[in-house]
């Protein structure tokens, strides 16, 4: 919304400089996004008026001017441009002005002859981009004032965003109350208006009211023989001045009125009206309504109509009807004022996808007492500006006048509340100056709410209006001083800041990607049916995600086709999965994505790729965080390669995946073929039981250390030869770890050699190479005949 | 050839000078010390000399001898040392050769900030609580005082499941749920995702925001003034900060506050729009109505709330010109935090 400062005054003398209204309105809870000045850097132009033009002695193009701007002589100026007409009023730079551009008048010689200014174009002086010729100004515009002056510039336009509470500001009126408060100025009301003039409105129409509760007040003045036509140049400048165009005098009045006291209004044209009469009610189901822009819009009886005798009229509070509005042939005006249910508003103007300056102003709602004064001031304008003759009286169908509304306050309360110790008498003022109405008794304030601040309701509220002229600077700072009970990060707030430090020291860079996936994800990514968003801001967007991994697959595919290759990802998010009721279930997962090598090739070291080891490596030893041991199993997530893939599993519990990506996904020759992701579910992981940790004593004895290299078949696995050799092992088998496999030249096709390093070690007493014996050759025979593999020759 | 101790020692001093290795030294041994050295030379002319004078010629032959014993071995020590020192050096690394460890990841900037702005909040004894992404209505808009069909929920556009439910907007219901299961006083804190229905260069349909909570007997705007300063300080660094009335439905008293620019000081950039100051967070006192709806008595107790956005402050810090970047997990962006 945008304020005129010269509008304000109509209200109250401010004199301040802008940036201080600005800021005071800023530290009252009312943001001034920009303060536009038009005239502020323009200084030494004014209106000067073309006397004589006479061609340049040495130059064909320019001519020389002699030009009045109000000094006892002429200026003699050479001037370029084709309309430098005698006569003609234009904007003349003086010696020693700089025009926007940076350019600086002074005398000069232009080819021989003496220029003591310049004759400016629109362009010239920062007003636009027109460069064709001279401006002409009005030929009114007084001769030597200043342009800033004679074109209106001399004014400023403040942005103010208001917060939705605050209905009551969304005019000049609202803002210069607002002043008045916080300067602690004297607010001024003309009283100019009064619902004189020819004969009775209730002997030319009648307002019907079936709806109360959604129009508790409606009133109706008739003027007649207008004429509709131009608005005079004062009311154009100011509607122009804060974005609103001209229409013709009638529209410019009710917007006039709208943004000078903040009640929206709408001019019907009486003669078409059906029986020159209103009934404001619901619309019928089927009805439809012809808005003022253009568009036909289907009513349902949720929204509250104008109607005349016949067919609705208006969307109440929202549009009028296109049918009825004020045209050039218009010659009788029925205006109305009104005040509507906000919710009643803001549902039709929802359900038509349609905001106006009407319904944002009835959402936030209106001052009930302003329905008459709207109506007597737009009465009047109509017959200063259009020559219309305003019938006497107004209708006003006002069934119920409210209540003043008083509300306890207790000054004790404002003390605890705001920490700061304001007398009953401090608070007083203060309120007053708000325009509430203060009664007090002892420290108890009862307070009368003035009918245009709607945000008033509780003792809350008007801690809030005393806070904020109180000033929430000279509330002072300190420290609550509460007690309360310690309270530890929950098992995940844990896990996920182990996991998060773990993960970037393996060289794992963080992403965050969208909770949202496309509704046209890949079958094998689905994980089971997504919850679907009803309103996406694209279809790409239309469902929540039930898994990381499509989010990860796309941001390595995204990254490798910039040419980066050398990628290790990962993302700790929520998933989302319906229950059985259709309800979000969460938890958060861990994502981990890999492509290109696993060490990045260095000086010493050539690279390594990615492999399925590597990845359960990777996410087996998170397991140590708890601590509990993973169990992996051949997996079967079918957006993952269906031989290379693992699912981990603990406690019973399915906690994830790892595998290679399944070579569907790579659907361009940039992306490689060998690319892993994994998942894990923290929450779950969370939720675990961790092994117990007891101490061990260290070893007292030493031990005997041998090496197993066993040839076996490929059926067979690591697993199968541990279970074996930790059985024949026994007691005294304290190690048993795998340290090559090898499969190739060599050796038979079907078969590969597993390396093992074992040691033997006893408790008590130093082990001898006799009691070592039996227990390898034990796990030899066992292998041989369980799994048919043999000592490596 | 030498006659004098006194002499042979100034000699050998001399040449020991010279020395220059261990070899020198070893050298310099056989020569005073060795079976033709010019010591046994002395020696041998003992027998010539007088008995009385004998004895105290062969004392300070004894003990130029010892001298000259310890003098050698130390010169020999000394640059038995030296050459091991020597040869250790020898064998001198390239310190700008690079070291061949994997290099160190990251996390994500919003994740620092949101980590940095949590630890000062705990520091002051406040708890992290937790709360769903996807929210029933209620707890987003209802018991935070929004009621339906109000002006307020324009303020955030909100994507709504087709079971009914919202994503959540602010992280503000995890206030309801922690009022709901937790009697005051306390102080909690949330961290988590929020979602609008919005996309531009400063807006994102997801981002994260931090909520904070304080309820107990007599807490006051005083007190949320003290402790979001303090927040500030630690934050921002020592520099102004301002409070300025706002609404929010949750809030009453409502307060935005501001912290001087980071960038120009207070004098007016483009960061700030020429205003000196950055919006930090939006913040006030509990509205009544909030207690209400959590069966919190409010005459006995009151409280205060702040909420601010992660994003834009990891922006602030590492300037981050566009939001999208953050989401967009390019590693040429990643990299760099």
């Amino acid at each position: 919304m945008n304020i005129l400062l010269s509008w304000l005054r109509d209200y109250i003398d401010i004199q301040v400089p802008p940036l201080q209204i600005a800021d005071a309105l800023m530290m009252a809870g009312i943001e001034v996004e920009a303060i536009h000045e038009p005239g502020k850097h323009l200084q030494k132009v004014v209106v000067g008026r073309i006397l004589t033009r006479a061609p340049h002695p040495n130059a064909d193009k320019l001519s020389l001017c002699t030009v009045d701007v109000g000094q006892a002589a002429p200026l003699q100026i050479v001037c370029g441009a084709p309309n430098c007409d005698p006569g003609a009023k234009v904007p003349t730079a003086l010696v020693g002005a700089v025009l926007p551009s940076g350019f600086e008048i002074r005398v000069a010689r232009i080819r021989g002859v003496e220029s003591a200014g310049m004759l400016c174009s629109r362009k010239e002086l920062g007003l636009g981009d027109d460069h064709s010729g001279l401006y002409h100004l009005p030929p009114e515009a007084p001769v030597g004032e200043d342009i800033v002056k004679a074109l209106g510039m001399d004014d400023v336009v403040f942005t103010i965003a208001i917060t939705p509470n605050r209905g009551d500001a969304l005019s000049h009126l609202g803002i210069a109350r607002e002043l008045s408060a916080l300067f602690n100025l004297p607010l001024h009301r003309n009283s100019l208006d009064d619902a004189r003039g020819d004969g009775d409105i209730r002997e030319q129409t009648a307002v019907t009211l079936e709806e109360p509760a959604l129009c508790p007040r409606y009133g109706a003045r008739i003027v007649r023989d207008v004429t509709v036509g131009d608005s005079p140049r004062w009311l154009r400048e100011r509607l122009e001045k804060i974005g609103i165009r001209s229409i013709n005098n009638i529209v410019d009045i009710t917007n006039y009125v709208m943004m000078d006291i903040g009640h929206p209004m709408h001019a019907f044209d009486l003669d078409k009206l059906a029986e020159q009469r209103i009934v404001v009610r619901r619309a019928a189901a089927g009805e439809k309504l012809h808005c003022l822009d253009g568009v036909t819009r289907a009513l349902d009886p949720s929204m509250l109509v104008i109607a005349d005798a016949r067919r609705p009229v208006a969307l109440a509070g929202v549009m009028g009807g296109e049918e009825t509005g004020v045209t050039a042939a218009t010659r009788h005006v029925l205006l109305e004022a009104a005040c509507f249910d906000p919710v009643t508003v803001r549902k039709t103007a929802k359900a038509l996808a349609m905001t106006t300056d009407s319904s944002y102003r009835f959402e936030r709602g209106t001052n009930i007492d302003n329905v008459p004064i709207a109506l007597n001031l737009a009465a009047r304008l109509i017959r200063e500006l259009a020559g219309g003759r305003p019938v006497g009286g107004l209708l006003d169908a006002y069934p119920a006048p409210p209540p003043l509304r008083r509300i306890m306050l207790r000054t004790r309360r404002v003390a605890r509340v705001l920490g700061v110790d304001l007398k009953p008498a401090q608070i007083e003022t203060l309120l007053l100056r708000l325009k509430f109405e203060v009664s007090r008794e002892g420290e108890t304030l009862w307070v009368g709410v003035p009918p245009f601040r709607h945000d008033i309701e509780q003792e809350a509220d008007l801690i809030e209006e005393v806070a904020r002229l109180y000033g929430y600077g000279n509330i002072p700072a300190t420290l609550p001083t509460l007690f309360s009970q310690p309270v530890l990060p929950t098992p995940l707030q844990r896990l996920t800041g182990q996991v998060r430090t773990a993960m970037v020291d393996q060289g794992f860079h963080e992403i965050i990607t969208y909770s949202f996936i496309p509704t046209t994800i890949h079958e094998s990514l689905r994980e089971g049916p997504p919850l679907a968003i009803r309103n996406p801001l694209s279809e790409d967007q239309g469902h929540l995600r039930t898994s990381l991994l499509w989010g990860m697959i796309d941001a390595l595919t995204r990254n490798i086709f910039n040419d980066e290759y050398d990628l290790r990802f990962f993302e700790i998010g929520r998933v989302f999965r319906p229950d059985a009721s259709g309800f979000a279930r969460e938890a958060d997962h861990l994502c981990l994505g890999c492509a290109g090598p696993a060490n990045p090739a260095d000086w010493r070291h050539s690279k390594e790729p990615f492999d399925l080891y590597r990845m359960k490596g990777l996410l087996g030893r998170l397991g140590h965080l708890l601590p509990v041991e993973f169990e992996f199993a051949r997996g079967n997530h079918p957006a993952l390669h269906p031989a290379r893939q693992l699912e981990i599993s603990c406690q019973n519990r399915r906690l994830g995946v790892v595998g290679q990506i399944h070579p569907r996904f790579r659907t361009n020759k940039k992306l490689p073929e060998e690319w892993f992701v994994g998942e894990l579910d923290l929450s779950a992981l969370s939720q675990l039981k961790p092994r117990k940790r007891l101490m061990q004593p260290i070893p007292a004895f030493p031990a005997i250390r041998r090496d197993l290299a066993i040839l076996l078949p490929k059926t067979a696995t690591f697993q199968d030869v541990e279970r074996i050799v930790r059985e024949a092992g026994g007691e005294i088998l304290e190690k048993c770890a795998l340290f090559d496999v090898y499969e190739g030249k060599g050796i038979d096709p079907d078969k590969r050699s597993l390396a093992l390093e074992l040691r033997f070690r006893a408790k008590d007493r130093t082990l001898k190479e006799e009691e070592v014996q039996p227990k390898l050759e034990a796990m030899i025979s066992q292998i041989a005949t369980t799994l048919g593999g043999k000592l490596r020759e | 050839m030498t006659d004098n101790p006194e002499t042979l020692w100034h000699q050998f001093d001399e040449e020991r000078r010279r020395a220059a290795s261990s070899k020198d030294a070893e050298a310099l041994r056989i020569k005073y010390l060795g079976k033709k050295g010019p010591l046994s030379a002395l020696l041998k002319t003992l027998g010539s000399l007088p008995p009385d004078q004998r004895k105290t010629a062969g004392e300070a032959i004894n003990r130029l001898k010892a001298r000259l014993e310890q003098a050698v071995e130390q010169l020999i020590a000394e640059f038995a040392e030296r050459e091991a020192d020597a040869a250790l050096r020898a064998d001198l690394p390239d310190p700008t050769l690079p070291g061949t460890v994997l290099p160190m990841g990251s996390l994500h900037p919003v994740t620092q900030i949101g980590l940095e702005v949590a630890a000062i909040f705990l520091s002051m004894g406040f708890f992290l609580a937790e709360g769903p992404e996807a929210e029933d209505e209620y707890y987003n808009f209802e018991a935070l005082n929004v009621p339906k069909h109000h002006p307020a929920r324009d303020m955030q556009d909100t994507f709504y499941l087709e079971n009914g439910q919202v994503l959540r907007t602010q992280t503000s219901p995890v206030q309801i749920r922690t009022m709901e299961m937790i009697k005051p006083p306390f102080k909690m804190i949330a961290l988590g995702k929020v979602y609008r229905r919005d996309s531009d260069i400063t807006h994102s349909p997801m981002f994260s925001q931090m909520e904070g909570l304080v309820v107990g007997e007599n807490v006051s705007m005083a007190d949320l003034k003290g402790t979001l300063a303090a927040f500030a300080e630690k934050m921002f660094g020592r520099r102004p900060t301002r409070f300025r009335p706002s609404f929010f439905p949750f809030t009453e008293p409502s307060a935005e506050m501001d912290v001087q620019c980071i960038f120009c000081e207070g004098k007016g950039c483009k960061v700030c729009k020429n205003s000196g100051w950055m919006e930090i967070l939006g913040c006030g006192m509990v509205n009544p109505r909030v207690f209400e709806a959590v069966e919190y008595d409010p005459e006995k107790y009151t409280g205060f709330a702040f909420g601010m956005g992660i994003e834009r402050m990891a922006m602030q810090r590492f300037g981050i010109d566009d939001i999208r970047l953050l989401f967009g997990s390019d590693i040429r962006f990643l990299r760099q935090f």
